[in-house]
């Protein structure tokens, strides 16, 4: 096209996928990150290989039942024994306080809150009393002296269950969670009426008062239009987080100093956290967290739990290691909670979804209410672009354990209630699978959600979604998939699926801290937490590259709140990525800038004479300037804001305190993220997968899997592929294998052992898994990289859904995860034969 | 008496260096020893606190009760090999090729390196229940509450239960009963040899009690006669994830033909009942017959006849009449090559 | 009511409670929901074993050298290891043998440490992660691999991943990729990054056949 006007062309180029590290030195390019060396040779320390003088250890002891009193404790005989050091009881736990959040904002107590031990447990396996001992083994016969009495209250683990009339409540004050406007949800009664379930005779999820409800576009005109409406019910599971890493925690005080070890998403997030939870000052905590083995969402401020060895070990004036074991881990650990969806979606003859009718129950288990319900119809309405829809739900309390944000928490549950009912569609249409999410694929500044109180909806910061649906499809050969026959060899059936995926990929509006030494490192300070994605290292790499230095020259310092780290984002709703290159920029491009105002100051001239290269601040053109070493000294020499006795304005107090710390070190910049953006950062992907089934015995394999990621600049190539297949992993995980297994009439779980609740290995995935990436970066951030730790999941588990569906027709499992039970009792009789009612088989 | 898991009890701990030592301990101790093989199951039990023994009695120093002996009449298999040997060993893969298969298949490598056969054969049984420690039948109360109108029940039994429901979870034990394996116990009074399948007990004769060892009692080995060397073997197991996992379901035949008529053959499957489940009723309805699909149809609907589900193992039926029916004609393997 | 009644059945039932039939917290009466049994153990031989803790003095050979230590009776390796001789590359994981997170070797043989009493390896060499770097610090060819492939996410499971591929190597140095899965199948990564182990691993085989490039050794 000859008259293709130069903004277009421009902004088509910018569109365009590109080779990873494109028009960069750093970014893009793969390397080895800075505490590998220490995890290979076993030096890395996590919380447990923490060790101190005098340590003791402590065990917990659990409720038996899901719902109680505890009457009366004697320990006694357990006090008496000898190593016994000491106890620690729910009223020696300091309870709900008021407290201010990062933005200055009062968040009042919550009455119905957890703590680390419990008077009134609310689900079996809830820690409600600690002992502390010489050794472990003492802590354990301790315990087996102790006699507790308790009285056993009712409880309710189905949250189906417990909307029925007269059934019982998880709490002696409620069983549904209720927002109203921006307030904290409050617990309230709600019993649906036996006409309302009337609806689980025909095995469809019975459709009561729903608190929560939201809607846009013109819904009954939406299925009016419609040439096929489907109406499915369909459950997903509860998956417990299950990091390698059980939140063991050691904690020791010194001079009136909280030393707390354990492992958090987020190390600078989690002082104020461990602040609250111990009613204490921040400035009496150092926090250390150099490695973490695991978070998915359950650490992101490290675990309640902290506080016991916290306590113990302020009691009994002696180091206190609290090693928790996998059981426990089970119960404390956290989990996604399951939910139980009727979708009702339109379709135009081409696969168009003309409207979506969404009603949720949300288990919220045991304590608070949580997201995963709103956000499944947020990511709803932006994956597939209803034109209308109606979103209603109820957060259902439970005495099961508490739930937590799980990777992509109600996003991972929106794609794989509604990816099957796409996949239905196309085969009732006659359309080919990609082809119709095509045509539903979101664009560009895609909107979603409902209109605010301004009739405002928001939109995502860009999408290229279409772009990653194309050419992964080319990379998976789908087309040559699909038109591959025989589909059956004797009783193996083969079949493929594909998915759209999405979820949030950042925040803004953090701090950068870097020190440049007068021997010429650059010293980059991280608040990041170290849970395995190496964003605690891959970020820095913004500044290194505005830096124009080698990263050899770069020292990364984390992993103790003592070493004076910066104002840094949670780690944990993918934030990260794009957060803190965002801050890093910003600090990359501080840094420059005193750099160039010490050369100016030193060497003459204004600061924009110089520019910055090899290590060294140079005026343009050649002539005189500074390597970084000398730049370093003499900013030490001029003090104020070039050493950090003066701080930049902007910063967070935490921050401020950080550069005070580290005044007269060498230039000390930093500066926060003040980038506008005005979007909501969401990262995709295009899911594709093949299952190969044997219909005699109902079991099967995954035999080739790939994503192709739109998560705008790719930073670090085999970290994001480490993160775009092991998310796409643990969506996997929800359709073929994990759940939770409670006996309703205990209330107790029965599934507690990974053989019992199914991690999946490293046999249950291809041997060859892959991905891709557009690279595209993204128009609404310095560098262009959002964050992919949560996008994959639900694609993951979606693709895996929809192969098999694929392989073994409509009428299989209308829950997840799917197994040989589920498809040959099915498959034999023709239709869905488990129920998408019952919660926890 | 509060509860806590995963410190293990203290014991004595006895490392007897021959198998007479080991038999003369056990005897001493009776009900307070406890018999440790390669442990897979045993730390459990310990871990949990749910037994206590007083004495441990160690098998690992005991190197004559370890290794593969080809003998005139089979093989003969040392009750502490491991099952990583039993895998990999030739004459196993060679000639009992059925049991090579069906130990490869046990959990992990880890597992397979360190667990034992006779530990195998005389691990107990997994009903979550029980394992967990519920005061139920087998574990001598009265009550089961794996068969409740709500108990979760998608791993137990179709057959055979009586109070107890739980399965026995052995992936070695069909094969060994396929290759009419004979154990061999050693006791104060001598030795004794049993079938493979008359060493286990169902809940209606001792529902507290697996397998027919007492106090004194020591597996040492296992005999496998000639009988179906090299015949025609099937082993199938069905998990749900393929490493570590139980089986749902596992099926070993050996059988001999005569051009296509089966002459003999042997037919176990597990994870259906409390015993480990011989087809007698099978084997006798298709011996005579050719080995067909048809042989085949024939003998799984016969298999799963007098089978009663529960809410939630129901797929346990149609599971073992298709891993019966293949136990004798096979399974065709797909290959698509793109 | 301390019995362990059956729900379903009446409430006047009298019933015997057994030696076994312990229960975990004495359960009230009158309470508003059927006091039913929960984790009511039955407790083995019901005794408390102080008694027998004492440690013994033991020596064992780990990475190459003899290593004195005092060792309980039930004590396992992975404790010994992490607890007594410091070696805390070993990482407890489960406790429970399916996790693989302690693998260590044992004659060259994958263990899982924490289903090994220590007082049954006396005649073994116990090889463990801290064991696999040359004195001089330089990397076994596995856990260059490691590094130069960015393998593993959280590394919580890594030490046990490189003993297993370590030990496995040995039986078969030139696997594919799936039968390097099978080898390594009895370790679990809760970050699901088996695509990138399995890159590492398949790396470090091939290190380990061929030397590895001079110019990483730094």
């Amino acid at each position: 096209m000859a008259d293709l006007d130069p903004v277009g062309a421009a902004k088509a180029e910018a569109e365009k996928p590109r080779p990873f590290g494109t028009g960069y030195k750093l970014i893009g390019k793969d390397y080895s990150t800075n505490d590998l060396v220490a995890k290979v040779t076993g030096r890395s320390k996590y919380a447990e290989d923490f060790r101190a003088e005098g340590m003791l250890f402590c065990r917990l002891v659990l409720s038996p039942m899901p719902h109680a009193r505890v009457k009366r404790i004697n320990a006694e005989k357990a006090l008496a024994m000898p190593g016994v050091r000491g106890i620690l009881t729910p009223d020696e736990v300091p309870g709900h306080a008021d407290y201010v959040n990062d933005n200055g904002t009062r968040i009042r107590a919550d009455r119905w809150g957890e703590l680390a031990l419990a008077d009134e447990p609310m689900y079996q396996g809830e820690p409600i009393l600690a002992v502390a001992a010489v050794d472990e083994l003492t802590c354990a016969e301790a315990i087996e002296r102790i006699e507790i009495e308790m009285e056993p209250l009712p409880f309710a683990t189905d949250p189906l269950e417990s909307l029925r009339p007269g059934s019982a409540n998880a709490r002696e004050d409620g069983n549904v969670w209720v927002q109203e406007g921006r307030q904290e949800p409050q617990l309230a009664v709600l019993k649906w009426t036996n006409e309302d379930f009337a609806a689980e005779k025909e095995g469809k999820l019975p459709m009561g008062h729903a608190p929560e409800e939201w809607s846009f576009g013109d819904v009954d005109a939406g299925f009016k239009n419609a040439a096929l409406v489907l109406d499915e019910t369909f459950l997903t599971p509860d998956v417990s987080h299950q990091c390698l890493e059980p939140r063991t925690t050691m904690a020791r005080w010194e001079n009136g100093k909280l030393f707390l070890y354990t492992g958090t998403q987020s190390t600078m997030q989690t002082v104020p956290a461990i602040a609250r939870w111990m009613h204490m000052d921040e400035d009496k905590i150092v926090f250390i967290s150099e490695y973490t083995g695991g978070g998915f969402g359950s650490k992101i401020t490290g675990a309640l739990t902290l506080v016991i060895p916290a306590l113990l070990s302020r009691k009994l004036n002696a180091p206190v290691m609290m090693r928790v074991s996998r059981e426990e881990e089970h119960f404390i650990g956290r989990a996604r909670p399951g939910i139980r969806a009727r979708t009702k979606v339109g379709f135009a003859k081409d696969g168009r979804v003309t409207a979506v009718d969404m009603f949720l129950v949300s288990d919220a288990g045991s304590y608070g209410s949580n997201g995963d319900g709103g956000a499944c119809g947020q990511i709803t309405s932006l994956l597939y672009q209803p034109p209308a829809m109606r979103w209603r739900n109820v957060t259902v309390a439970t005495n099961t354990p508490p739930r937590s944000a799980q990777s992509a928490p109600g996003g991972m549950q929106a794609i794989a209630i509604m990816e099957p009912i796409l996949a239905k569609a196309a085969r009732q249409l006659g359309v080919d699978q990609v082809a119709l999410r095509r045509v539903n694929c979101p664009e560009g500044k895609a909107e979603f959600g409902p209109p605010n109180h301004e009739g405002q909806r928001g939109h995502a910061t860009s999408c290229f979604l279409k772009q990653a649906l194309d050419l992964g499809a080319e990379q998976f050969k789908w087309n040559e998939r699909v038109a591959r026959r025989p589909r059956q060899m004797g009783t193996k059936v083969r079949g493929v699926g594909v998915s759209l995926s999405t979820f949030h990929g950042g925040s803004s509006g953090f701090d950068g801290l870097i020190v440049i030494t007068p021997e010429g490192r650059v010293q980059i300070q991280s608040g990041v937490g170290n849970l395995g994605t190496e964003a605690l290292i891959d970020v820095h790499r913004a500044a290194a590259e505005v830096l124009d230095v080698p990263w050899e020259v770069c020292d990364i310092v984390w992993g103790d709140t003592s070493k004076h780290l910066p104002y840094t984002c949670h780690s944990g709703g993918s934030q990260t990525i794009h957060a803190m290159t965002r801050a890093g920029h910003a600090v990359g491009l501080e840094c420059v800038q005193r750099l160039k105002e010490v050369a100016a100051k030193k060497l003459g001239g204004q600061p924009d004479d110089y520019v910055i290269a090899n290590q060294r601040v140079a005026r343009k053109g050649g002539g005189a300037g500074l390597s970084f070493a000398e730049a370093a000294q003499q900013a030490i020499r001029l003090g104020g804001i070039y050493d950090g006795h003066d701080v930049n304005p902007e910063v967070n107090k935490v921050t401020k305190t950080s550069v005070a710390a580290l005044a007269g070190q060498g230039l000390v910049a930093s500066a926060r993220d003040n980038y506008s953006h005005e979007g909501d950062s969401f990262s995709f992907l295009a899911c594709f997968a093949e299952v190969e089934a044997d219909v005699e015995t109902g079991k099967y394999y995954i035999t080739d899997y790939l994503a192709y990621a739109d998560v705008g600049t790719v930073i670090h190539p085999a970290a994001l592929g480490g993160q775009v297949l092991g998310r796409s992993t643990l969506g996997i995980g929800h359709a073929i294998g994990q759940k939770w297994v409670i006996d309703p009439q205990y209330g107790v779980t029965v599934a507690e052992r990974f053989y019992q609740n199914r991690p999946p290995t490293i046999l249950d995935v291809p041997v060859d898994m892959k991905w891709n990436a557009l690279n595209i970066p993204d128009p609404e951030t310095p560098v262009g990289a959002r964050g992919c730790g949560e996008p994959p999941v639900g694609g993951g588990c979606a693709a895996i859904l929809n192969a098999l569906a694929d392989a073994l027709g409509d009428n299989i499992f209308q829950r997840a995860p799917v197994n040989a039970d589920t498809i040959l009792t099915s498959y034999e009789a023709g239709r869905p034969m488990q129920n998408p009612l019952l919660a926890h088989i | 008496m509060a509860v806590i898991r995963d410190v293990m009890p203290a014991f004595e701990l006895l490392q007897p260096g021959s198998a007479a030592d080991a038999q003369r301990l056990l005897e001493q101790n009776g009900e307070a020893a406890w018999v440790m093989a390669g442990g897979m199951d045993s730390f459990d039990w310990l871990k949990d606190r749910i037994k206590k023994p007083r004495v441990l009695v160690d098998l690992s120093g005991v190197d004559e009760l370890r290794g593969v002996r080809v003998t005139s009449d089979g093989v003969e298999i040392g009750a502490m090999t491991t099952l990583t040997e039993i895998a990999n060993h030739a004459e196993i893969k060679k000639n009992y090729g059925v049991l090579a298969e069906a130990v490869s298949l046990v959990a992990s490598p880890q597992i397979r390196n360190q667990g034992t056969l006779g530990g195998n054969v005389s691990q107990d049984v997994r009903c979550w229940y029980y394992r967990g420690g519920w005061p139920c039948y087998r574990a001598g109360g009265n009550i089961c509450y794996a068969d409740t109108p709500v108990g979760r029940n998608r791993e137990h039994a179709i057959f055979g239960g009586d109070r107890c429901i739980a399965v026995h979870p052995s992936d070695s034990v069909p094969a060994l009963i396929a290759l009419d394996a004979k154990f061999v116990v050693q006791s104060a009074k001598g030795e004794r040899v049993i079938d493979a399948e008359d060493f286990y007990i169902g809940p209606q004769d001792d529902i507290t009690h697996i397998n027919i060892l007492k106090p004194g009692d020591l597996l040492t080995a296992i005999r496998i006669p000639a009988t179906f060397a090299g015949a025609r073997f099937y082993f199938e197991k069905v998990r749900d994830r393929n490493v570590w996992d139980f089986p749902l379901m596992n099926v070993a035949s050996a059988m001999k033909l005569s051009g296509n008529n089966i002459d003999q053959i042997r037919i176990a499957v597990n994870a259906v009942s409390p015993r480990p489940m011989r087809l007698k009723n099978v084997e006798d309805a298709v011996r005579g017959k050719p080995a067909t699909p048809e042989t085949g149809e024939m003998a799984g609907k016969l298999a799963i006849e007098g089978a009663k589900p529960l809410q939630f193992n129901a797929y346990k039926i149609p599971l073992m009449r298709n891993l019966v029916k293949r136990s004798i004609t096979g399974v065709r393997e797909a290959t698509w090559t793109s | 009511m301390p019995e362990m009644d059956d729900p379903r059945q009446s409430e006047g039932a009298q019933r015997k409670v057994t030696r076994r039939q312990f229960i975990l917290g004495v359960i009230a009466g009158g309470a508003v929901v059927s006091a039913a049994s929960y984790r009511l153990l039955a407790p083995g031989h019901g005794r408390l074993s102080s008694a027998n803790w004492s440690e013994r003095l033991i020596s064992i050979n780990v990475n190459g050298k003899a290593r004195r230590v005092e060792a309980m009776k039930q004590e396992t390796l992975a404790w010994t290891l992490r607890y007594k001789l410091g070696l805390t590359g070993t990482k407890l994981g489960c406790d429970r043998a399916e996790c693989g997170a302690c693998t260590v070797l044992l004659d060259d043989v994958p263990h899982y440490s924490c289903s090994v009493l220590t007082h049954t390896v006396r005649n073994k060499k116990v090889t463990t992660i801290e064991g696999l770097a040359a004195a001089d610090g330089k990397l076994h060819p596995v856990q260059q691999a490691v590094v130069d492939q960015q393998g593993f996410q959280c590394a919580f499971c890594m030490s046990g991943f490189i003993m297993a591929t370590v030990g496995y190597l040995k039986q078969n140095p030139n696997p594919t990729r799936a039968e390097l899965a099978h080898g390594i199948s009895g370790n679990l990564c809760r970050c699901q990054d088996y695509s990138k182990i399995l890159d590492s691993m398949m790396r470090g085989a091939e290190y380990t056949r061929n030397g590895f490039p001079a110019e990483r050794r730094a």
